[in-house]
């Protein structure tokens, strides 16, 4: 029979988890060259937006570049559309994460403005694995409908 | 899992979380390969069990199992049959029938087709009759069913399968707080503090199991998403307020998912359900007392 102990720890002893937490999936590059290996050329259509993947000369899908807002910080993601328009893949680049008072500070944010793809978020990288309160992924999923809205421009 | 090194780590919005898959130890196209089969595991849990595509087998057999027996995907005969067990051993506290009931309470949304409302005292897993050749059955039309509760952790289970199959040698799967490890040294797993969300209560070293977290907040952030966290106590009918968090740690995480929220009710008075499973549990009480199984003492590194 299992039985049940009890940890007593004051509050002060609870670690913090750091101001913010990032994690780099996926550079814009290894994104596009994942969601369309066949793919010999990306050429603009939208600039750091909406590419077309091309292959001898055929387009193969397009690529398109996003960023929402999550719970408070942007989340960075792409969606892969094959020819007709139909979505391939979604994929999410980079996911930050606020905790804490911080995020009211417009000099706080700031940081985050204009960072590219490539320049990874090294603040609180060490916390890898998080069990607890779910996220929601909604405001990807509406990124994703606002996306597929204006796909029937691109073919 | 550093980047660099011979691992990968990607993301996809599935399940209405996020779900990351990391993978180890083999080569770059392997490994690439693997991921893609995993997501798409995911993806297949996902378009079979959700309460919100019109296309499911759940919104299929909330549609018409209470007129006819409706065929399922076998893996979805397999989560009703785990939920119909862990409903009968916890004597009613995990019941996958409470959808009327979250409707009502607006944490589901209201399908066209319920243009009557039904008590939800009606409904309850006990009214679900699993049939030979895998068919569902319901015996009160007021029955509905939401698999939020445990799909989760079957998707995970799914997804970690796929990468054992393509012989990964190490990998971890998380979605959205539900994970679950293998391979030859344990991951480090840190578990959200139900009493303040920022922050971190304490660390889990996991081995090749699973392990789950709910918790009572409801939408901390303010978004305007239902948060599958929300838990509710069949026998009252209203949000739990047993206790604020449950974290569990089980062979698979479909047991681990479904297991939370039983404990979140139950409290310490799940030992003999934990003891079946082969499962045990830390939970936060009401009154922020942490309390956990004698078993997970020696993998659990309190904050300090």
């Amino acid at each position: 029979m299992t039985n049940w102990i009890d940890w007593t720890a004051p509050a002060a002893l609870v670690m913090s988890v750091g101001s913010a937490h990032a994690v780099q999936y996926l550079s814009l590059a290894e994104a596009q060259r994942h969601a369309f290996p066949s793919a010999t050329n990306f050429s603009v259509v939208q600039a750091d937006r909406i590419w077309r993947a091309e292959a001898g000369g055929r387009v193969v899908g397009f690529f398109i570049f996003d960023r929402v807002i999550g719970k408070h910080l942007y989340i960075d993601y792409s969606v892969a559309l094959d020819p007709s328009g139909r979505i391939r893949q979604v994929d999410i680049l980079q996911y930050r994460e606020s905790y804490g008072g911080e995020i009211r500070s417009p000099s706080w944010l700031a940081q985050f403005v204009g960072k590219t793809n490539s320049s990874q978020l090294q603040v609180g990288s060490d916390i890898r694995n998080i069990s607890g309160a779910t996220l929601s992924s909604h405001h990807v999923t509406e990124g994703v409908k606002r996306i597929m809205a204006i796909a029937n421009r691109l073919k | 899992m550093r980047t660099g090194s011979n691992r990968i780590r990607r993301a996809r919005p599935l399940l209405g979380t996020f779900v990351e898959v990391q993978v180890g130890g083999a080569p770059q196209a392997e490994m690439n390969a693997a991921i893609e089969a995993a997501f798409e595991a995911v993806a297949n849990v996902h378009n079979l069990m959700s309460f919100h595509e019109s296309g499911s087998d759940v919104s299929r057999v909330n549609a018409e199992a209470s007129a006819r027996p409706v065929r399922v995907h076998p893996w979805t005969f397999r989560v009703l049959q785990a939920a119909l067990d862990l409903h009968r051993l916890s004597a009613g506290a995990f019941d996958i029938a409470v959808a009327p009931l979250l409707q009502q309470l607006g944490l589901l949304p209201r399908h066209r087709d319920h243009r009557t409302w039904l008590a939800p005292s009606q409904a309850t897993t006990e009214a679900i009759e699993l049939l030979p050749g895998e068919r569902v059955r319901f015996k009160s039309s007021g029955t509905r069913i939401d698999l939020g509760g445990i799909a989760k952790g079957f998707a995970v289970d799914r997804a970690i399968d796929v990468l054992r199959s393509a012989a990964i040698p190490t990998a971890l799967v998380n979605a959205g707080g539900d994970l679950a490890a293998f391979g030859p040294s344990p991951h480090t797993v840190a578990v959200r503090d139900p009493r303040d969300p920022r922050r971190l209560m304490c660390r889990i070293v996991l081995g090749n199991e699973a392990l789950a977290s709910s918790g009572r907040y409801f939408d901390p952030f303010g978004s305007s998403e239902p948060v599958s966290s929300a838990v509710i106590d069949p026998s009252s009918q209203k949000r739990s307020h047993a206790a604020l968090g449950a974290t569990v740690r089980a062979p698979s995480c479909m047991l681990a998912d479904a297991l939370t929220k039983v404990v979140m009710l139950a409290g310490p008075s799940a030992t003999a359900l934990l003891d079946h499973y082969r499962a045990g549990a830390l939970v936060v009480s009401a009154g922020g007392i942490v309390r956990m199984t004698r078993d997970l003492q020696s993998t659990v590194c309190l904050a300090a």
